[in-house]
């Protein structure tokens, strides 16, 4: 990835006057800390960067725009946002226009084809992070970390987030501006994940999943992360009707949990978001990915790649499966 | 709820249907002890007027606002007790029925298990009514007119009906001329009625008729609104012939540069017309039309030095500036009869009807026999080679009907019969002729049918039981191969003359309409009507209705019968001038609501639409339900994952109070 | 677990055909087990899957959703779309382990007061071998 590039057609995209700010990629604080960069001004775009650390799906941030309410005769702001997208990021950017979430006139999309992220966890557990800002790039044969000064070479495999390699959109699904070359897809591996729950039988996938839900903190953040979790009024903090109470036990949590995977199937684009910033590390990401497949396996239906499908929960087909009904 | 809710609970024993299954009086003492119930009673039976009485009473003297009748289902009942509370001054729709006797005495026999279930039953039910909303019923004006979509037979019938009964009617034409299908026929199954002779009455009376305001040579654009009060838009095509000037002389016509260098859709192509042109002679109106893409003046802008039907027509009725004109009208109910499409049978290219002069269609056969087609009535036929009359003539039935290659596995259900009746024509002016009909049925189910079959197969036409598999030419001579499946042996029978007996298919322009209305199609791709048995010209949406052939194949009498029952229905909403909106519909919390349009995109009644409104200063989308289409379904809402539209009566806040009452009694 | 267990049942119907098909079944005398309980919807399209969820919380061993054959909608559609809510539902609830045997979808027409019958035997039968579902119970009920 031609990091000057990126940075130029950035500059040059926040200089349109029909662009408000520009949604990228920033280095964090410390170690391998990431930032969204909300980027107003040519300056600051040089301060974008893209690499396998970039994991934070930023199409997020385009249904989290604050709209304080406007002194009467003011006139909101309308102009355009700027969103730099991996590939599974703008499936969500589509997803958000099959659902009206934003209007394809309200943003600009760049996208940066992706040859995969890595698993900071996995990252920090085999290199253990520093102060020190570290950086991370693709090579060759995976990626190259450059931290404390010294440069190591790292396998694609070894650090690989599961979601890459299970990811069949590397590229932009929908795109302005391209940033770079497309990259070539890969064959996805086996869900291996969501096989070995699947393997095991009912009673133990309960006690599985039960451990799982126990450990919630109901702190949402997997709710917050989520690029189609948009509800302004989420029916979460709804107290009429009370669909899940507040209390963190195990029912309600996997009420909660449920709901959540529920109101995503058909719609969730496995940006694996959700999983990586849950504090408890509860394996949400294979709720979402066993609904995805069933959705593309069983009703012919992937969420996020045509903006011009009917929404997978609002629609349906005369032949949909129907084996399960008495 | 600004008012505390007072419940009263009343158990009926329905003689002993319910009680001697179900301790009535066991439900009533264990009612008493729910929240909010105020008095609990049982009666025998709760349905007879002292049992009304006893709930208005108890109105009066407590204070009820809101009642439980713990009796039979509420599809029997629910409208009679809504009536009684609502004549004791509440709302209606303060009512909550238990079914402790369908669902509860009537099929458990043992009281220790019946009584523990009407009490779950009951105390549901008291958790739903405390929570239910008052609802008004509304009325809104109906339009007194009616808008009819085609002028064939079933278009003509129904528009005179109405228009008889005093209502307006907006009778909207595609083609130049009503008669539609049926003025194409020659005679018509099984009474041999010139079809001619007995449609242009009718059709000049659809012209004549002070109610029926009739626009031929037009479209419907767009239809808005619902049931009472929809917006119509019809596009009145430029004809560039001065309506009130023509006099339909013909001289047009007969001088146009152009003269009969065009297949005559009228007879099938098989006749030639001019640019300028009247459909046939008995069209209505007898009015010239110009055809836009054939005049040399319209497509080229130069027809010699001047027009010349502009020449020779003395009232000076040709008008080359005429454009396309607009109509606005409101109505209050809408009749389809679109008609339907011959099956085409290059689609079977087996027989050969692109290839072969003589290989033809049974709409063709009608404009081949009738005197006033393209051959005057005589049958001759090009067979390839030379002009003949056709000694021997096969008629092949089934063509494009119950053939699932074609994706037809319908029964057009008027083949079998004009079949019979076109070798009866073939019959009478070929005496000498040999007649043989392939057919795989034969389907003589009307009036009469049975025995003009049985008349035709006196007269010495053959029936084969075989469905032909290829036509091919042979000399001068067509071969029908097939197999006489009677005897099993195969057949090659050589023939001058082939007719296919071809079936009916849904218009292709059909989508147009079903856009416009919101109606659906059936699996045979034809109007789905509300329901196949009791609500056969009814559709899914209120006050528009079907006739003829637009809903499935028909014959005649059918389509005509359907003609007046879609006319009769279509005038119940006229002649009460009011239209009753249903209360229980759906309802938008704008505040909630995210503008993602999952239930515009799920109702199958179009009944929510996406607006624009301002919220802080921002303009945002938002979906807003139309109480008159909503039928209150909510399939809306069970997509929508704010949970910001709701039915009402149906709330998840109703709903599920419900749930947790049955769950937490074991 | 005990040979006497009752299973509590809560069943969705539509209004135009279930419903009306469990109305047969009593006009008829069909005798069928007591443990199922009918809260009555214009059309299984209004069943928020959420609603087995919370039924299943709120103290349901076992939920039903019945509706109109595939065709036969009231509504139209209506059946449809729950056939694909509530399929979804199903495979999310197998996938975390809950038994299969809780959840079942039928078809019954207005007609079919017998089908009624084999359906509430089979739901009861189902979730009387699944067992009291205690583990995913709500920790108190208000209303």
């Amino acid at each position: 990835m031609d990091l000057d590039k990126l940075r130029k057609t950035a500059a040059e995209v926040v200089a349109r006057e029909d662009v408000r700010y520009l949604l990228g990629w920033k280095k964090g604080t410390f170690g391998y800390r990431i930032a969204p960069g909300f980027v107003e001004d040519a300056e600051s775009a040089a301060e974008l960067i893209f690499s396998p650390l970039c994991t934070a799906n930023l199409a997020t941030y385009l249904t989290l725009t604050e709209k304080p309410p406007l002194p009467r005769g003011q006139e909101p702001d309308d102009r355009k946002v700027a969103v730099m997208v991996k590939g599974c990021d703008s499936r969500a950017v589509t997803q958000l226009l099959i659902e009206k979430g934003i209007e394809r006139e309200s943003v600009v999309i760049i996208g940066c084809p992706c040859p995969g992220v890595v698993d900071h966890e996995l990252l920090a557990e085999k290199y253990p992070e520093t102060e020190e800002t570290a950086e991370l790039k693709w090579s060759d044969k995976g990626f190259l970390l450059l931290q404390n000064g010294e440069e190591t070479e790292i396998a694609r495999d070894e650090l690989l987030a599961e979601k890459c390699r299970l990811c069949r959109y590397p590229n932009p699904v929908v795109s302005d501006i391209m940033v770079g070359e497309p990259v070539e897809t890969w064959e996805p591996d086996d869900d291996q994940g969501v096989a070995e729950v699947e393997g095991k039988n009912a009673e133990v996938r309960w006690e599985y999943w039960q451990e799982q839900f126990s450990n919630c903190l109901r702190c949402y953040s997997c709710r917050n992360v989520c690029p189609l979790c948009y509800c302004e009024d989420c029916i979460l903090d709804r107290l009429n009707p009370t669909w899940i109470y507040r209390s963190v036990n195990f029912s309600e949590n996997t009420a909660f949990n449920l709901a959540r995977a529920f109101h995503l199937a058909g719609r969730c684009i496995e940006c694996g978001e959700c999983e990586r910033v849950c504090p408890a590390n509860i394996p949400l990401g294979k709720l979402n990915r066993k609904l995805a497949r069933e959705v593309r396996e069983k009703y012919g239906f992937e969420p996020g790649v045509d903006p011009e499908a009917e929404p997978f929960q609002a629609s349906y087909k005369p032949d949909d499966p129907e084996e399960f009904i008495l | 709820m600004s008012e505390k809710p007072k419940v009263g609970v009343y158990v009926c024993h329905c003689g002993i249907n319910i009680a001697s299954t179900v301790d009535v009086e066991e439900i009533a003492s264990f009612a008493r002890d729910l929240p909010n119930v105020e008095v609990a009673r049982t009666y025998s039976y709760m349905c007879s007027d002292p049992g009304q009485n006893l709930i208005k009473e108890d109105i009066r003297e407590h204070g009820l606002n809101r009642v439980i009748v713990a009796s039979c289902s509420p599809r029997m009942h629910e409208p009679t007790f809504r009536k009684t509370i609502q004549e004791a001054g509440v709302n209606p729709y303060f009512l909550e029925m238990a079914n402790i006797r369908e669902q509860c005495s009537w099929v458990h026999d043992d009281l220790e298990v019946a009584t523990p279930k009407a009490k779950k039953l009951v105390a549901a039910s008291v958790a739903k009514v405390r929570l239910l909303e008052a609802l008004e019923e509304t009325e809104v004006d109906a339009e007194p007119a009616t808008l009819v979509i085609g002028a064939g037979i079933a278009g003509i019938q129904a528009a005179l009906d109405i228009a008889d009964a005093g209502f307006k009617v907006y009778l909207v034409e595609k083609t130049p001329s009503v008669g539609g299908r049926m003025a194409q026929l020659d005679k018509t199954f099984p009474t041999l009625d010139c079809s001619a002779c007995i449609l242009t009455p009718k059709m000049v009376d659809c012209a004549g008729h002070p109610n029926i305001e009739l626009m031929t040579y037009s479209e419907v654009e767009e239809i808005g609104g619902y049931i009472g009060n929809f917006d119509v838009k019809v596009r009145k095509k430029a004809r560039y012939v001065d309506f009130d000037k023509c006099t339909g002389c013909g001289d047009c016509a007969n001088e146009c540069r152009v003269k009969d260098r065009f297949p005559n859709e009228f007879d099938q192509g098989m006749g030639k017309r001019s640019a300028v042109y009247l459909p046939f002679p008995q069209a209505v109106p007898a009015k010239y039309t110009i055809d836009p893409e054939q005049c040399l003046y319209l497509t080229k802008g130069k027809c010699g030095k001047a027009p010349k039907c502009q020449e020779v027509c003395g009232v000076g009725a040709i008008d080359f500036e005429q454009e396309d004109e607009f109509v606005e009208f409101k109505v209050g109910a809408v009749i389809v009869a679109t008609g339907f499409d011959p099956f085409d049978p290059s689609k079977k290219p087996e027989y050969g009807y692109d290839d072969y002069p003589n290989v033809i269609t049974g709409m063709e056969m009608e404009r081949l026999v009738s005197a006033s087609g393209p051959t005057g009535g005589k049958i001759t036929i090009n067979n390839g080679e030379e002009e003949i009359e056709p000694k021997e003539v096969a008629f092949i039935k089934c063509v494009g009907s119950r053939d699932e290659s074609v994706g037809n596995e319908y029964c057009s259900r008027v083949c079998c019969m004009y079949t019979a009746k076109q070798a009866h024509l073939v019959r009478e002016k070929l005496p000498d002729a040999n007649i043989r009909i392939y057919y795989m049925d034969v389907r003589a189910f009307g009036k009469g049918y049975e025995e003009f079959y049985d008349r035709v197969r006196r007269e010495n036409v053959r029936y084969i039981r075989g469905n032909p598999s290829e036509i091919f030419k042979r000399g001068n001579k067509l071969v029908v191969k097939a197999e006489n499946t009677l005897t099993s042996t195969p057949v090659e029978d050589e023939v001058d003359l082939v007719v296919l007996g071809v079936g009916m298919e849904p218009r292709k322009e059909m989508r147009d309409i079903m856009d416009l209305l919101r109606l659906s199609q059936s699996q045979d791709r034809f109007f789905l009507e509300a329901h196949p048995k009791l609500a056969p010209v009814d559709t899914a949406t209120d006050g528009v209705f079907l006739a003829g052939c637009c809903q499935g194949p028909k014959d005649i009498p059918d389509t005509v019968a359907q003609a007046k029952g879609a006319a009769s229905s279509a005038m119940i909403p006229l002649a009460r001038g009011k239209v009753t909106i249903s209360a229980q519909v759906a309802e938008v919390n704008e505040a909630t609501c995210r503008g993602c349009g999952f239930c515009v995109e799920i109702c199958p009644y179009s009944a929510i639409e996406m607006v624009t409104v301002n919220r802080f200063g921002y303009e945002i989308e938002v979906a807003r339900v139309n109480e008159a289409l909503c039928k209150g379904c909510g399939s809306c809402s069970a997509a929508c994952l704010s949970d910001s539209i709701q039915p009402k009566s149906f709330r998840d806040w109703q709903i599920l109070p419900q749930i947790a009452a049955l769950g937490a009694m074991k | 677990m005990s040979a006497n267990y009752e299973p509590n049942i809560v069943a969705f119907l539509c209004n135009w055909c279930s419903y009306a098909g469990a109305d047969l079944a009593g006009t008829s005398r069909v005798q069928y087990p007591p443990n199922i309980q009918v809260i009555r919807v214009m059309c299984t399209g209004r069943v928020n899957p959420l609603y087995v969820m919370n039924a299943l919380q709120q103290g349901a061993d076992g939920v039903l959703v019945s509706g109109c054959h595939p065709g036969d909608c009231h509504y139209m559609e209506g059946n449809y779309y729950a056939r694909r809510r509530l399929g979804m539902l199903k495979d999310l609830l197998e996938f975390v382990g809950v038994d299969p045997r809780r959840f079942h979808m039928s078809w019954v027409s207005a007609s079919e007061g017998h089908k009624w019958k084999e359906v509430v035997e089979k739901t009861v039968e189902d979730a009387k071998e699944a067992g009291p579902f205690e583990g995913f119970r709500r920790r108190q009920i208000d209303w």
